[in-house]
């Protein structure tokens, strides 16, 4: 899979993707969820962006919505995204790790 | 113009027809600070820039196939009301002295058959468009890693449901189970309360099992990804938008709906004046007034229908679309 560009929004995305990981939300739920889990504020621009961006890229999906709030959920391309993502995290965390124990 | 609505203005018109709803609502939430404001003002110009460098920007086409998805749905959900209309239609006829009389009046027995050809237009086109659909939804429910499989299940346990139900049913209609309260032949006017309960229960587990079933195919074909979907029919390869080959059978099956329901309009007007007292009297499901049930059908119908032709019309557009 060819790495997306996520710009200036490449935090907030995954931050997102990880959040939906935890089940379909709307924006804002999102916002809370993000804010509750990694102790990150986004500004309602920002969220926007990503989402659009992660729309985009078919990572996330929106979901039909009864009223204004529109709900969006994880895609199967989102998830092995966000899976590739963490490990390679996971991997350079591990190695960094060692570096300082060393 | 608020302030809310300004920011949201700051965006590409083509981003604000995909997100402007859901964006001001948003704001409408966590609009607390300058800094908001700012962030805000950084996503609107972040947005134009995409659109300045040319990046693959799909809002339009993205909201048009959530619009026509939604559309397809709607059309679904009006069709199982159709269902639910119809057999209740069906069990106010039987019985009632209103089928012998359509054996000799030609108009009356022609708008019974217009109803059921309806019928058969509306399910057919709804098979037609929804089959592609279907097998998506039952390709990704078990190849995805987050396949929905569990909504699959609902119109299956509600069909299992359904049957156990009209076996216990039939089991006491043949005396092998017996209910207190519960006669094994109603005689003519005599209808006991035991027997109307029972008949209840079997209506409630089908409007129930319906409205369950719809509500899960609603959830699986929302979680279906992909609008471009290729198929393997006698071994050749068909590519096909799933969404925009359902529109059409999806406005047959509107049309169909219209046409069963000005049906049902002309038989009961027919039937009311060939034969007054049968309106009058009660001869629906239970020995209940049939003018009730003949004017909840008719209200289930219309509003069916006007679901049906205003998703249609939500559609049109995004069915039209390259």
């Amino acid at each position: 899979m060819s790495t997306p560009e996520f710009g200036r929004f490449s935090d907030p995305a995954i931050l997102i993707l990880a959040s939906l990981a935890g089940g379909d939300k709307h924006g804002y739920a999102m916002m809370e969820d993000i804010q509750a889990t990694a102790g990150v504020s986004l500004g309602p621009g920002t969220l926007y962006g990503a989402l659009a961006r992660l729309e985009q890229y078919r990572f996330i999906e929106a979901l039909p919505s009864e009223d204004r709030r529109r709900p969006y959920r994880l895609t199967s391309q989102g998830a092995i995204f966000l899976r590739q993502y963490l490990t390679s995290l996971e991997h350079f965390v591990a190695i960094s790790l060692q570096r300082l124990t060393a | 113009m608020s302030l809310r609505s300004w920011l949201t203005h700051l965006y590409p018109r083509a981003w604000r027809e995909r997100y402007a709803d859901e964006f001001d609502e948003l704001l409408a939430q966590c609009l607390h600070s300058p800094l908001d404001v700012i962030d805000v003002f950084w996503g609107a110009l972040d947005a134009h820039l995409q659109l300045l460098n040319g990046e693959e920007v799909n809002w339009r086409m993205m909201n048009k196939m959530n619009k026509l998805r939604t559309t397809l749905l709607i059309v679904f959900a009006a069709f199982i009301g159709f269902v639910i209309a119809g057999f209740s239609l069906v069990g106010l006829a039987d019985d009632s002295p209103m089928i012998p009389l359509m054996q000799t009046d030609l108009p009356l027995h022609l708008s019974w058959i217009l109803i059921h050809a309806g019928a058969v237009v509306a399910l057919l086109a709804i098979l037609i468009g929804g089959f592609p659909l279907g097998l998506t939804v039952l390709r990704q429910a078990f190849t995805l890693e987050r396949g929905n499989r569990g909504w699959l299940l609902v119109p299956v346990i509600a069909f299992l449901v359904l049957l156990a139900y009209f076996a216990f049913v039939l089991l006491v209609g043949s005396g092998r189970i017996v209910l207190p309260g519960v006669v094994r032949v109603v005689q003519p006017g005599v209808f006991p309360a035991g027997n109307r309960l029972l008949l209840a229960g079997l209506m409630l587990v089908f409007v129930l099992g319906a409205v369950a079933s719809t509500w899960a195919v609603w959830k699986a074909v929302s979680a279906t990804e992909g609008e471009q979907q290729t198929f393997h029919p006698a071994g050749r390869p068909l590519a096909l938008n799933i969404y925009h080959f359902a529109f059409v059978p999806a406005l047959i099956a509107s049309a169909a709906m219209l046409v069963i329901f000005v049906s049902t309009l002309v038989w009961g007007w027919l039937s009311f004046t060939a034969f007054p007292q049968v309106f009058a009297g009660n001869f629906g499901p239970w020995l209940t007034s049939t003018q009730a049930w003949y004017f909840g059908i008719l209200a289930l119908m219309l509003l069916c229908t006007l679901a049906a032709f205003y998703a249609i019309g939500r559609g049109r557009q995004a069915a039209q679309a390259e």
